[in-house]
């Protein structure tokens, strides 16, 4: 299968007035379409940076990026990127909310309106679509965030600690909700996390960063049941063995600092 | 859709509200008993004698006076007068301000080589510059309209830029992953996140611009309530200070319910 993300020999520096600071050094990395990756690595490793870097935020200082063959643009409609807040616009309703990443696009028309009104009906939204944010717990605001990301229909969605705000009920909740969206709407994703068992409970690749600077040092393959939601791989064996192994790797990257 | 809301209410929400309104009712009926046993008091006061109402003047005359400013038609002239170069004043200079906040916005060069300016423009007692606007401008409501323009526009220009500049940097990259020009960032995020600081800007404006034109008038003028003021000070006819005192007051509050009610326009339009 053709890759929809393909990362070569990545490097990125960060410049400031008294030093450059190496956070990425030589990432290589491929993501197939439909693939839930994730990225985790002790703080400070540069896994946000490898985000903007797909987004187009910021240019890479060496290497390339390719998403589909093509370097990445702000203004494509390739990636949707989901940041930790869920940033909702406090003065517009729920509704207005969801339509602000297609009318920035120039894309708000009847059918991106019915398309995303049907997605907030299909997630539990629907109720609330006059309500302002500050009325909506955490977890529905998050909900919300990933609807105005999923209504441009990007292909590969970017996710940015987006749990971490949250109390751990909601999380566990949000976690399976959103593992859910993303399989029945048929999405490649990549979740930046700093917790192991988030990411053992919702991707198919576990990609460990190592300590600044971000190099890959392991990538776990995982072959979970597809029936399993991120709740229920929480209970396995199988998760907590792989726990183990991750927590040491990034354990033993923490010691050589 | 509308929200549903429950038609009934519990014991408990009918005494709220009873004690919403109350609580209301108290504040309105202490503000205006304030106001009337100020006025009482200063009549009583003056007419017994118990202060001097040469210096003090009181009610009754300064109704008087207005009545007669009125009949010759002063009253509209010098209220027209100053409310003219006020109002001119605060258009200009909100408007200028504002266009200025937002091309430094724009342009984060232009921003950093005129900070410095800025600050030192700030500072400047602005009526040191009288004598240098007079020549400029002539002893004319061209002067007086600048000076007004002179006092507001710093000030504005600066709390309407700190306004556009704290927009919150999250908001700003998300808007950016989106793929937003810096006109639409502009337009979408920054200027409807800054409402509440325009708005209270505008209001700040409303007192600076009075101050500015009577300032102005107090430099320069032949006819305004700036004007009444010096000379009734020249002359030592108290009533007619306290006069144009008075209707300096009930001016710029018309102003300022003019700004709330724009507040409130402005508010519904950018909640929805």
């Amino acid at each position: 299968m053709q890759n929809l993300v393909e990362i070569n020999n990545l490097s990125l520096i960060y410049q400031d007035l008294k030093s450059e600071t190496l956070a990425l050094d030589d990432i290589n990395l491929k993501i197939q379409p439909k693939e839930f990756v994730a990225i985790v690595g002790p703080s400070g490793c540069g896994k946000t940076t490898i985000l903007s870097l797909i987004a187009g935020l910021i240019k890479p200082s060496k290497g390339s990026i390719k998403i589909n063959g093509e370097n990445p643009n702000l203004k494509s409609n390739l990636c949707g990127y989901m940041f930790q807040k869920d940033n909702l616009l406090p003065w517009r309703s729920i509704e207005k909310n969801i339509y602000y990443g297609l009318e920035i696009k120039h894309k708000l028309n009847k059918e991106s309106k019915q398309y995303a009104l049907d997605l907030a009906g299909k997630y539990g939204i629907g109720d609330f679509l006059k309500k302002h944010p500050d009325e909506l717990s955490g977890g529905m605001r998050q909900r919300v965030a990933l609807i105005r990301t999923l209504s441009l229909k990007p292909e590969l969605l970017l996710l940015d600690e987006p749990f971490s705000a949250l109390d751990y009920q909601t999380r566990l909740e949000l976690c399976d909700h959103i593992s859910n969206i993303i399989k029945s709407e048929e999405k490649t994703a990549i979740l930046v996390t700093h917790d192991i068992i988030e990411a053992i409970s919702m991707s198919d690749k576990i990609v460990v960063l190592s300590a600044r600077p971000g190099k890959i040092k392991a990538i776990h393959q995982l072959d979970f049941d597809k029936s399993l939601t991120p709740f229920m791989r929480r209970q396995t064996d199988k998760s907590k063995q792989l726990f183990d192994v991750i927590w040491q790797e990034i354990q033993n990257e923490k010691q050589k600092n | 859709m509308k929200n549903k809301r429950i038609k009934r209410f519990s014991k408990n929400h009918y005494d709220y509200l009873r004690k919403y309104r109350t609580k209301k009712a108290l504040i309105l009926i202490t503000q205006i008993s304030i106001l009337l046993i100020f006025i009482i008091g200063w009549e009583l006061l003056t007419r017994y004698e118990i202060i001097s109402s040469f210096f003090f003047s009181s009610p009754s005359q300064i109704i008087k006076t207005i009545g007669e400013l009125y009949s010759s038609g002063e009253l509209f002239l010098h209220s027209a007068i100053t409310l003219k170069e006020t109002l001119i004043g605060f258009l200009i200079a909100t408007g200028i301000g504002f266009l200025v906040a937002f091309i430094l916005w724009y342009c984060d060069f232009l921003r950093r080589v005129s900070e410095p300016y800025l600050v030192v423009l700030n500072s400047l007692p602005k009526i040191a510059l009288g004598p240098i606007i007079i020549i400029w401008f002539g002893a004319g409501s061209k002067a007086i309209i600048f000076m007004c323009i002179l006092i507001v526009i710093i000030v504005t220009i600066m709390n309407i830029l700190n306004a556009f500049t704290s927009c919150d940097k999250q908001l700003i990259a998300l808007t950016k992953s989106l793929g937003a020009s810096k006109i639409q960032i502009f337009f979408k995020l920054v200027l409807p996140s800054s409402v509440k600081d325009i708005v209270s800007t505008l209001k700040i404006n409303v007192g600076l611009s009075w101050i500015g034109a009577i300032m102005g008038e107090y430099l320069v003028s032949k006819a305004g309530l700036g004007y009444l003021l010096i000379y009734g000070g020249q002359v030592f006819d108290l009533n007619l200070v306290m006069t144009a005192t008075v209707i300096l007051c009930v001016l710029a509050s018309v102003m300022y319910f003019a700004v709330a009610i724009f507040e409130k326009i402005v508010n519904k339009h950018y909640h929805s």
